[in-house]
């Protein structure tokens, strides 16, 4: 059996290099069937890992809560406890501050940009990617100065990083830490992260200064904090849509922070992971099902050519079992020949696909900076689903042949 | 021997004969007709003897070869092989027994197309599972043995009709067959190549000690033999 299969193998790859002009024709529609579907798990590859990055560098990782109090807490330590007693494995202020921040540095004075004070846990939450510097330790807690880390593009507003103050009345000097990439996931103008600490207290915390109104006082009482918190992606909180269930979890100790409705408790799933992996499963499916159109028009391509052949062939295959192939052989013969062929079309196919995405990536990179981990290239699953998926087209198609090579006669074939 | 000479069974005293048929019979039904092909065929053949089938056309010479080479089974009757019945054995035994113990020389040489000469010699090598290195080795030594040395790398189209029957001799002759069985080998060859072609032969087969069994038309060919069975309408004389 071994034998007779090695032996059949060896055939077919002789015949297949042999044939050159048979095994061409029969390529055509394997490589358009196999590239369709090489692209297709490319795109939805790289999709998924767009959309992720996406979800995760603006919301968060799978699955991202933002919770807002809308009237005053008295206790933001209880407050912190009791969204971790509701299943928060991380939680982090996210918190506004009470005036509009303006940044001093050099001779410029900055007032378009968007700060928010945040724990050194955000980065356990969100994704960042640092051009330079670092993300917030909890040794910066003992700064006397506010810390910040600041994306790229106020990082380059900026005309001295060294020297750089921040304030509402009054400056204070702030040290930056660390500059986030500005990728193409990243839709926010001048934006900066203000660490959570005794230093920056007053400015997230404090009353605004005498004749300034709270700019986010419409909406966020005094008072008001609002926090993310990544739970457990399996925890049937993060799977329940409305939020509810958490928000029940949440509010049923509200008395020990000093909130006494829980109409004022927000709490819902921010991150996309869950809408995006639908978006991405549906998609696959249907992109999936247009290749796999392709690549049965492509199959009945090889069994037809495989069909004629037989026929023309029948002389050879009679002479190979005159010098003593077995059946099995002639069948291993016929199906290897057309698994050969489909792999060559599936390697035609990928090299195809590689140059096109290849082209496509650097056409992409130069209008848009594409987050770290998101390039734009074929996944190593594209080329497993590629190659498997000749190789499997090339079976299908090699079976109807083989079987009628060997109802042929062997006599007859050698008469011919 | 002269054609048409009687067909006694003949083997080496004391050794078993290579392969007895015994009332060998093979029919055809074509359009629900039947056609009677081989009669009560009963023969011989011992190891190392070379024997011809003569016989007009129609006469049956190549279905009695095809049942020989294991190509196809007699209707009724016993076919014996290096000592084995081969009417009860299934196809793919029949496959092996064929592979490993005869070797055919074809009329149409029925070489591969687009395969070199050292590939087709080849094949029957691949089917026994050899390692590819030593398959080479093997092809070349035979086609050496041919004088085809300078025809290695040659494809069937570039060769003439001697070198191409010399290519299929080499293939027939690579696994070492205890039989050689022979259609019409010199059909397609003029008389010198035809001579060439049956010295080789016989050469070979002597010196691996291999039975001939040569189907054909020629009496020059046939007066080579050690015996001759003569094939009327399907009777062996």
């Amino acid at each position: 059996m071994l034998r007779s299969l090695t032996a059949g193998i060896v055939l077919a790859f002789a015949g297949s290099r042999a044939n050159v002009a048979r095994t061409i024709l029969s390529c055509a529609g394997i490589v358009v069937g196999v590239g369709s579907l090489i692209l297709v798990v490319t795109g939805s590859d790289f999709g998924e890992r767009f959309a992720i990055a996406y979800s995760e560098t603006n919301a968060g990782r799978a699955a991202t809560f933002e919770i807002s109090v809308m009237e005053e807490v008295s206790d933001q330590e209880a407050l912190e406890e009791d969204i971790r007693r509701a299943g928060a494995q991380e939680v982090s202020l996210f918190q506004t501050p009470s005036a509009s921040v303006l940044l001093r540095s050099g001779g410029t004075v900055i007032d378009t940009a968007d700060f928010r004070g945040v724990d050194a846990s955000l980065g356990e939450i969100r994704r960042f990617t640092m051009a330079e510097g670092r993300w917030f330790t909890e040794a910066d807690l003992e700064s006397r100065v506010p810390v910040l880390v600041v994306n790229e593009d106020l990082a380059n507003a900026m005309g001295d990083r060294e020297r750089v103050q921040i304030g509402t009345d009054r400056w204070t000097d702030v040290r930056i830490v660390g500059v986030l990439e500005s990728s193409g996931t990243d839709f926010t103008w001048q934006s900066a992260y203000l660490l959570r600490s005794p230093a920056s207290e007053d400015l997230l915390f404090g009353p605004p200064p005498p004749g300034q109104a709270d700019p986010y006082g419409d909406y966020m009482p005094s008072g008001g904090v609002t926090y993310l918190a990544r739970i457990d992606p399996g925890d049937p909180a993060a799977q329940d849509p409305t939020g509810t269930m958490f928000h029940e979890r949440l509010t049923s100790t509200a008395w020990r922070w000093g909130v006494r409705s829980s109409d004022s408790v927000w709490g819902y799933r921010i991150d996309g992971a869950d809408v995006i992996e639908d978006a991405v499963t549906y998609l696959s499916w249907g992109l999936a099902g247009i290749a796999a159109i392709t690549l049965t028009t492509g199959l009945l391509g090889v069994l037809n050519v495989g069909l004629v052949t037989v026929r023309e062939r029948r002389r050879e295959l009679a002479t190979y079992r005159a010098l003593g192939a077995s059946r099995f052989t002639l069948f291993v013969v016929v199906v290897m020949e057309s698994v050969v062929v489909s792999l060559v079309a599936g390697v035609i196919a990928l090299l195809a696909c590689w140059a096109l995405v290849t082209a496509a990536a650097a056409v992409l990179e130069s209008f848009v900076s594409l987050p770290t981990g998101v390039a734009l290239a074929i996944p190593p699953s594209g080329v497993l689903v590629g190659l498997g998926s000749a190789a499997a087209v090339g079976l299908l198609a090699g079976i109807v042949p083989a079987m009628r090579a060997l109802r042929s006669s062997v006599v007859a074939g050698l008469r011919e | 021997m002269a054609v048409g000479a009687a067909a006694p069974a003949l083997s080496r005293p004391g050794t078993a004969p290579l392969l007895r048929a015994e009332g060998i019979t093979r029919h055809f039904t074509v359009s629900g007709t039947r056609i009677d092909v081989l009669h009560d065929c009963t023969f011989e053949v011992g190891r190392g003897e070379v024997v011809a089938i003569v016989g007009q056309s129609g006469s049956g010479k190549s279905t009695l070869l095809n049942v020989l080479g294991l190509l196809d089974r007699p209707s009724s009757g016993t076919y014996d092989f290096d000592g084995v019945d081969t009417t009860r054995l299934r196809e793919g035994a029949r496959s092996r027994l064929r592979g490993e113990g005869i070797g055919f020389v074809f009329q149409q040489f029925h070489l591969l197309e687009r395969r070199t000469a050292l590939a087709n010699v080849g094949v029957p090598l691949v089917l026994a599972g050899v390692p590819a290195l030593r398959r080479r080795a093997r092809a070349r030594e035979l086609l050496e043995s041919v004088g085809l040395e300078h025809r290695l790398h040659s494809r069937p189209h570039q060769l003439s009709g001697g070198e191409q029957q010399r290519v299929a001799l080499a293939r027939a002759l690579s696994r070492d067959p205890a039989l050689v069985l022979a259609d019409e080998p010199t059909g397609a060859l003029d008389a010198a190549s035809s001579t060439m072609i049956m010295d080789q032969l016989l050469e070979q087969a002597r010196v691996r000690d291999a039975a001939v069994i040569v189907v054909t038309h020629d009496p020059k060919v046939a007066e080579r033999a050690d015996r001759v069975i003569q094939l009327v309408e399907g009777r062996t004389r």
